[in-house]
């Protein structure tokens, strides 16, 4: 709308011709008027004390003193001048103007009292189409220009307007320049208490803030704790007395009583970064409590500034997660349960070795992501000494450690092999302190002990409290310093083989029934886990020992299939035949033992594939050469069909020979302390029968007297033997002389001739004569008379020949391989009589050994010692029914040994 | 020349007795080792024949009592076994087997006979 529209629009039917006049009637009643205008308006401007009152009043007053229809009050603000107070005219007025912007802004911009006079033209137009006249005058304290009052429409009193005169301007610029300074101060006054308003209502709201924050830290769940940049506690609300059991008054003015020592290094860290103004958000770690407690917090940690925005302080809010994260690990526990358990026990189904085994098994234990639990040892049956023996322990040693494995040791995310691996070379591993105290505990089964009677009584233990528990346990107490564990029987087969115990020492974390419900069926799986194992090395040892037996052993062991084939050999068996291994086996037996081309019939091996059945006995076995005890064992497949044999042998021929000369000598010494016996009973009679007849002989003519001489000779004869059986044991003294073998068993003969006749035996003599002895005469007498009379008892009705003749013998090839000739006496004696057993015969020189009920079983052996005495040897054959011979060698040149 | 026989067998003295009577010395026995230290006493003989195996007290206990209580008799030890050994008998001044044929002891006392 252009002002030309406006100005038409709004004077239409009004009159406001302007009189000349009026500016020029300065009379001293107006003079008058205006002063009493200015003192009315300052009068009634300074009666309130509210600014906007009296900005109103200002506009209302002075319209009603100079006589207009409207006046505008304007102040200036952010450069622009805005309308604070208005009397008339209010709707038309426009709010704010700029500085130079109509009347107004004109008088602002000129710093003087500007006029409007719509009817006359004039270089700026007033913004107000409604008036006609208007004054405005700027508001100045000094220079400083603070708004603009302007008045509008002059009225006279019979209702024309008029132009503001200069009168008007007086009264208007007098009235402003007091209105300036009553505004002005107004707004200093009103400023002033409008801070004091405000400081009080902001000291009223951090008032009810700092209450509020207050009521806030007290009640709060979280444990709210502030510090010192150096973590000293400056404060220590409820909930932190609640969650670490410290009183406020025992927290304050202390560094940090919850922080567990191992952490306190990484909390300066944390403080360090708080310091740099940072805030850490979720802090997940664990903080201690006065009784020792290891408890998860979750921890928001921001710095505290003062005014000036510097960082002098630290808070911390911390909430107890362990609910949580027990619920999480519950959680985690059963979903994993199944999973970890087949994971384990196929772990350690693959293992072999007792000592891995059982590292992982209390690894398993004590991990975190696994049972969880802080320290576990392995204790088992050592049932020879009837005690319980730690084998194996894991666990941190204090709670330095404990922080260090927990939080490196975890489950997730990895395969098997890299748990193994950090198993075999983590901190877990062998040597570890409670290994070591593990292994140095022994507990005697015949004390009663938690130990001990979870073995007995084959049922787990959960101590919750050693102080109050039943059967306290020294041992664990002392050496462990265990405050609350568990024990569990490792059962397989129903046989306990060890037990399991665990204990929370650093998270003091009770040992619920849920954990001994998983241990019971982890220890399921690790019993019979333990016993595969120890079957498994038992099994290993005694083949390794086996292994060294059947190779070491100097018996000949071999093993032979059922096709005669050889399968193994020991060393033995490849020296004795002496040929390396690889010769022999796969040969058949009778070849390489035998040297034949088909199963030898008194083959132990042949007698116990044809009867299945084990053989054991003596076998003379001329190809190797000598007597060998066997036994040959049948082998079986698991179907009972006969796979082969086992055999063993020993060479016994040595051991025969040896055998035989003991049991020789063991007779002898009997003999000979009964020889002396006899001997020193029958010496006296004979003493007695040869001294009186030695005198009769004397005494008596011819014929009784050769009657004597026979008592004497014989009693002679008899006392002979006597001394000689008595150094039959003692060193014997022989003296020997050449006798003629003729007349040697021409005495004998004659001696014997009777008896001969007696059993009607015939007596034939075929004896070379040139054949000379060097003999001991009675004792050679005797040795010889005793086989002829041995030869006439077993006779009878039949012929004794005894024959004596020369034969030589060749000596073993020397080195040129010349023989050496020797020439030995044969004499022989056969009869024609019973014969002897084939069993009897090896027996007979044997002393005690007789067939006969009358005899002594001393006469062969003591002949076989005359024999041997004089350096010749007897040989015997016989055939029952056909008769015996009996051959006495004696060698004919050299000297008797 | 007095000689004092001892043995336990009665037939023995009896032969040896006449023997050595025959040979033309004074012959006492005792049939006893305690009858033996009773009869030395006795008699006072000039040498002794003595038995070792006899019941009561054996020829060696004899023939330290006789040698204690005359160190200068000299004693035959007469025996049916070898005695050798034993260091007892070396105390004696002959040791002789017995025998049917008293030569040897005859000798033997002739020998002593001469030496003193």
């Amino acid at each position: 709308m252009s002002e030309q529209d406006q100005s038409q629009s709004k004077n239409k039917g009004v009159n406001r011709k302007p009189s000349d006049s009026a500016y020029h009637r300065t009379t001293d009643a107006e003079q008058l008027r205006q002063l009493r205008v200015l003192n009315a308006l300052t009068t009634s401007i300074i009666s309130t004390t509210d600014f906007q009152d009296l900005l109103g009043k200002i506009a209302i007053e002075s319209v009603k003193f100079f006589n207009a229809c409207g006046s505008i009050l304007r102040l200036l603000k952010d450069g622009r001048l805005r309308v604070e107070a208005c009397s008339g005219l209010c709707e038309d007025v426009k709010p704010e103007l700029e500085i130079g912007e109509g009347m107004c802004g004109r008088a602002a911009l000129e710093r003087r009292t500007i006029f409007f006079n719509r009817s006359e033209s004039a270089d700026f137009q007033c913004v107000m189409k409604s008036i006609e006249v208007g004054i405005c005058t700027p508001l100045k304290i000094g220079d400083t220009l603070i708004g603009t009052f302007g008045l509008y429409d002059k009225m006279t009193v019979d209702g024309n307007i008029i132009p503001f005169g200069e009168n008007d301007r007086i009264t208007l610029e007098g009235f402003a320049s007091v209105a300036a300074i009553v505004i002005e101060k107004s707004i200093l006054y009103e400023n002033a208490l409008k801070q004091e308003t405000e400081a009080l209502k902001a000291k009223k709201e951090s008032e009810e803030l700092k209450d509020y924050l207050e009521g806030l830290i007290g009640n709060s769940l979280d444990a709210i704790i502030t510090t010192d940049l150096n973590g000293i506690v400056t404060s220590w609300n409820y909930a932190s007395e609640k969650m670490f059991g410290y009183s406020s008054e025992e927290a304050i003015g202390k560094f940090l009583p919850n922080m567990p020592h191992f952490l306190v290094d990484t909390e300066k860290s944390y403080m360090a970064q708080i310091k740099r103004g940072e805030t850490i958000k979720d802090l997940e770690t664990v903080r201690k409590t006065q009784d020792g407690r290891i408890i998860d917090v979750n921890i928001n940690m921001a710095p505290i500034k003062n005014v000036a925005g510097i960082v002098i302080g630290i808070s911390r809010i911390s909430r107890d997660v362990t609910e949580r994260k027990m619920i999480e690990k519950d959680l985690l526990r059963k979903n994993n349960e199944l999973s970890r358990l087949l994971f384990i026990s196929s772990t350690m189904r693959g293992t072999l070795e007792l000592d891995r085994l059982l590292r992982m098994v209390l690894t398993a234990v004590t991990m975190g992501d696994g049972l969880g639990f802080n320290r576990a040892m392995l204790f088992l049956v050592n049932e020879e000494a009837d005690t319980l023996e730690g084998a194996m322990g894991v666990g941190p040693a204090n709670h330095d450690e404990a922080w260090e494995i927990w939080s490196r040791l975890s489950m997730e995310n990895k395969d098997i092999h890299t748990i193994m691996q950090e198993i075999e070379l983590g901190q877990l591993s062998k040597g570890s302190l409670i290994d070591k105290l593990c292994r140095g505990i022994t507990v005697s089964l015949k004390t009663d002990t938690v130990l001990t009677s979870v073995v007995k009584d084959m049922r787990p233990f959960n101590v919750t409290d050693v102080r109050t528990g039943p059967l306290p346990d020294p041992v664990l107490i002392q050496q462990l310093g265990t405050i609350a564990y568990a024990v569990l029987p490792l059962i397989s087969r129903d046989r306990v083989i060890g037990v399991l115990w665990v204990d929370n020492l650093y998270s003091r974390k009770p040992i619920t029934d849920h954990d001994m419900n998983v241990l019971k069926g982890f220890t399921d799986q690790i019993a019979s886990a333990i016993e595969s194992v120890r079957l498994f090395e038992h099994v290993a040892r005694a083949e390794q020992e086996l292994k060294n037996i059947f190779e070491s052993i100097s018996d000949l062991m071999y093993i032979n299939s059922s096709d005669y084939t050889i399968k193994k050999i020991n060393r033995a068996v490849a020296e004795k035949i002496g040929k390396p291994q690889e010769e022999i086996v796969g040969k058949k037996c009778y070849e390489i033992f035998h040297g034949m081309d088909g199963p030898w019939e008194l083959c132990p091996h042949h007698k116990t594939i044809s009867t299945n059945k084990p053989f054991v006995g003596e076998v003379d076995d001329p190809n190797l050469g000598g007597t060998f005890l066997i036994s040959s064992s049948p082998l079986f497949d698991k179907r009972g069909a006969l796979t082969g044999t086992v055999h063993i042998a020993r060479d016994v021929s040595e051991i025969k020979k040896l055998k035989e000369k003991i049991v020789s000598i063991e007779r002898m010494a009997a003999l000979g302390e009964m020889a002396a016996k006899v001997a020193h009973e029958i010496r006296n009679p004979l003493l007695s029968i040869g001294g009186f007849a030695r005198r009769l002989e004397r005494r008596l003519d011819t014929d009784l007297r050769e009657h004597a001489k026979i008592i004497v000779d014989e009693v002679r004869r008899l006392e002979g033997i006597l001394n000689n059986t008595l150094s039959f044991v003692k060193s014997t003294i022989t003296e020997r002389k050449e006798v003629t073998a003729a007349d040697l068993i021409n005495d004998i003969t004659t001696l014997l001739e009777p008896a001969v006749n007696e059993r009607g035996n015939v007596l034939k003599k075929e004896v070379d004569h040139t054949v000379q002895l060097m003999i001991n005469y009675d004792r050679f007498k005797e040795a010889v008379l005793n086989i002829i009379s041995n030869a006439n008892n077993a006779t009878e009705n039949g012929t004794i020949a005894i024959r004596v003749y020369q034969e030589s013998i060749f000596s073993v090839p020397d080195l040129l391989g010349q023989r050496a000739e020797e020439k030995e006496a044969v004499i022989e004696i056969q009869d024609t009589g019973y014969g002897i057993k084939e069993e009897d015969l090896d027996r007979i020189f044997d002393p005690f050994f007789t067939t006969r009920p009358t005899g002594t079983g001393l006469g062969l052996s003591i002949t076989k010692r005359i024999i041997e005495e004089h350096g010749g040897r007897i040989d015997v054959e016989s055939k029952v029914g056909d008769g015996t011979i009996f051959k006495i060698y004696l060698p004919l040149k050299g000297e008797p040994e | 020349m007095k000689i004092l026989v001892v043995d336990d067998e009665k037939n023995i003295l009896k032969l040896y007795q006449a023997e050595l009577e025959d040979e033309g010395y004074n012959v006492v026995t005792a049939n006893s080792g305690k009858e033996a230290l009773e009869v030395f006493r006795q008699e006072n003989p000039d040498l002794v024949t003595l038995d070792i195996m006899m019941p009561d007290i054996d020829g060696i206990q004899v023939l330290r009592q006789l040698k204690q209580e005359n160190p200068q008799l000299p004693v035959i030890m007469l025996t049916a076994y070898d005695y050798r050994d034993d260091f007892s008998v070396w105390v004696s001044d002959a040791y002789v087997v017995k025998s049917s044929d008293l030569a040897n002891l005859k000798a033997t006392i002739k020998q002593i006979i001469e030496k003193k």
